[in-house]
């Protein structure tokens, strides 16, 4: 199977690249082989020839660079997202997607249009958050971290429902995006490998036969004491 | 009468924190409160230094106030290391007459990054040293670039910046100023050509953001480096570690002043040099300065030697949330040829608020570890099993690691006949419940 990390050295700003160590270990694990492409700037990438795709977090200026190269992939990435394939983009690379993205100056540029969502930056107070999002397709919730600075209007479907946290602006209860196998969600850093289940679920959605996860035990155990904890904290009210 | 009245306050509720053992951002925040521009009120010395930066503010301003001290200067400084604008409150009412004058020749200041805007609002340094811009509490502080907007905003004209010549982004502060002093280091024999970091925050050029190429790093991305568009390079600097030699933890500046160090890391050089490049400025003889900090072991806690049984070790404080930090401890610990045993711990992320985040994890190069000079790798705390799983994409073998999620029965582990040295590599938010079950020094 393949793997593509689009934009590794400049979007890569929580330790998001572990989401693709997690993927490639997973599908090895399962008995596939696997090969991973790195394409950053200056680079072309044909998409289709990908089982499953990530770009992660980076900051705003990253960001602006990413998405006018990322201009060049538009019909196809079009394609991708119609025709079911596993994307996932972590942190603020989502934003990518919308009709447009607004910088704290009030400059705004055009978004690749597959989504119809409208992003709005600020560099007053960075909005950051532990938290547990839930899902319908998923058997457990999901935890994790977002750092952003930005509030994301008009998703009309989301990926998760915010039960602790930040949504996609200031009082949503919603979080992310989804078409299809595509999903954008504002959790940063490595989400594939604190949540074991998402990533199990990924990569059936990458088109793995068998999904093993026996081998996650750690992962699994790690993502309990952060449940744990996290739960606690939004029990006590803090 | 306000400003005498809020004086008097500070000064009070400063004595009886201290007879209490309080913080000492308490007294300056009631005295904001009392008179918000109390700091433009008082009359300040000829020299105000603030240092600020990622790592090394604590570090840089003690060997700063210890030189200056020993040379006959006054120096006025936040000892406690309360660096927002209530503790610099604090310190600067504390150090004035009831007449609102500042007694000292020289006013230091170690100021939080993020809000070095508003402190600096009322007092502006006359110079401004900035150490380094990391990936550092990133739950709180964003990113490198969110920190670097926010410090250019408390950046005056009139003041003199002292930067760090070999940190990509912090160089770019001095774009369309005149009247910068460069500090660095030449290319050293504890160089690489490549990069050895997980992550690579040198990729692309902080002002035009095309891809940038070094000649030599220091460590991570700092170093020598080139954009290869827009002709933004490393500057030149004033004031050099022309030379360093880890093993025998000596270090050159300028080429003729040899400095003995007590402890041996990149880090320390650096502080070291920061240090000097202020002291120099202030005026002070560069073999005198050297003299100074030749052997000094720092009085801030942040490197602790300890006996466990009959076995010895020592605390390296490394940032939980910062990679280079961790790196840097790392890099010490690998290097120890007599071989060591490492133990890290994560049990608490922050000390002063919560999160559950362990993303950093992956930022740090923990692969340096897998090296022959580290035996055992002991690794502890609640957030074990996160650790478990970052090892796990390391190349390091299994059977070469222990894990606890009890901090006491790791330390009671390693409380054996082993002969190795230990080093503990954890935070200030953990490093108490270590050094409870040992013996300091």
């Amino acid at each position: 199977m393949k793997i593509l990390h689009l934009y590794h050295d400049l979007m890569n700003l929580y330790g998001d690249y572990a989401n693709v160590s997690a993927m490639r270990r997973i599908l090895e694990k399962s008995g596939e082989s696997v090969t991973v492409d790195k394409v950053s700037l200056g680079g072309k990438a044909v998409l289709s020839d990908y089982d499953f795709i990530f770009v992660g977090s980076g900051t705003e200026r990253n960001l602006r660079v990413a998405l006018e190269d990322f201009r060049q992939y538009k019909a196809e990435l079009s394609a991708c997202a119609d025709s079911g394939k596993a994307l996932l983009f972590t942190g603020n690379s989502f934003e990518m997607l919308g009709k447009t993205l607004t910088d704290c100056h009030g400059n705004t540029v055009e978004g690749l249009g597959l989504f119809d969502f409208t992003v709005t930056e600020q560099n007053k107070t960075r909005d950051t958050a532990d938290v547990i999002f839930n899902c319908d397709f998923l058997t457990q919730p999901l935890v994790g971290f977002v750092n952003k600075c930005s509030e994301i209007k008009g998703v009309s479907e989301p990926l998760f429902g915010v039960k602790m946290g930040l949504g996609n602006f200031k009082g949503d209860l919603h979080e992310g995006i989804r078409k299809n196998n595509l999903f954008g969600t504002h959790l940063t850093g490595p989400a594939l490998i604190k949540n074991p289940h998402f990533l199990a679920y990924l990569a059936e959605k990458a088109g793995c036969k068998a999904v093993n996860t026996d081998y996650l035990t750690y992962e699994k155990a790690g993502f309990e004491v952060t449940l744990t904890e996290l739960t606690k904290r939004m029990e006590s009210g803090e | 009468m306000k400003k005498l009245f809020t004086i008097l306050i500070c000064k009070l509720l400063r004595f009886v924190g201290g007879l209490v053992g309080k913080g000492s951002s308490l007294p300056g925040q009631v005295a904001l409160k009392l008179c918000p521009d109390i700091l433009s009120r008082v009359s300040l010395p000829e020299y105000i230094i603030a240092v600020t930066g990622s790592n090394g503010k604590t570090s840089t301003v003690e060997m700063i106030a210890h030189i200056l001290t020993k040379n006959g200067k006054t120096v006025a400084w936040n000892k406690e290391g309360s660096n927002q604008i209530e503790g610099v409150t604090t310190l600067v009412l504390g150090s004035c007459t009831l007449g609102g004058k500042v007694k000292s020749d020289i006013l230091l200041i170690e100021s939080d990054e993020r809000f070095a805007r508003y402190t600096f609002k009322y007092i502006q340094p006359t110079h401004y040293v900035i150490t380094n811009l990391y990936r550092d509490q990133l739950t709180r502080n964003g990113h490198p670039e969110w920190v670097y907007d926010a410090l250019l905003d408390s950046i005056t004209s009139g003041t003199q910046l002292i930067l760090n010549a070999d940190d990509p982004l912090v160089s770019s502060f001095a774009q369309g100023r005149e009247n910068v002093v460069w500090f660095g280091a030449d290319k050293l024999s504890s160089d690489t050509e490549t990069l050895e970091s997980v992550y690579n925050d040198g990729a692309y050029c902080p002002v035009c953001k095309a891809p940038m190429t070094y000649t030599t790093h220091h460590y991570n991305h700092i170093g020598h480096y080139a954009c290869t568009k827009c002709g933004y390079r490393r500057h030149d600097t004033q004031y050099t570690i022309t030379a360093v030699d880890l093993d025998k933890g000596v270090m050159t500046i300028d080429g003729k002043h040899n400095i003995t160090l007590a402890l041996k890391s990149l880090y320390n050089i650096y502080n070291i040099l920061s240090a000097y490049t202020v002291a120099s400025i202030v005026g002070i003889d560069g073999a005198k300065i050297a003299a100074d900090m030749n052997h000094y072991v720092l009085k801030n806690g942040r490197v602790i030697t300890f006996e466990l049984g009959s076995r010895k070790g020592t605390l390296l404080t490394s940032k939980h949330e910062n990679s280079i930090s961790y790196d840097q401890s790392i890099r010490v610990a690998s290097a120890y040829k007599e071989g060591c045993d490492v133990m890290i711990i994560v049990d608490a992320v922050s000390r002063k608020y919560f999160t559950s985040d362990v993303s950093w994890l992956y930022d740090i190069d923990f692969d340096m570890l897998g090296c022959d000079n580290v035996h055992q790798i002991v690794l502890a705390g609640k957030y074990v099993n996160d650790l478990a799983v970052r090892f796990s994409y390391t190349d390091i073998p299994n059977d070469k690691i222990k894990l606890f999620e009890d901090i006491n029965e790791a330390v009671d582990y390693l409380n054996s006949d082993r002969r190795e040295y230990i080093y503990v590599i954890t935070c200030f938010s953990d490093k108490g419940k270590f050094l409870v079950k040992v013996k300091g020094e």
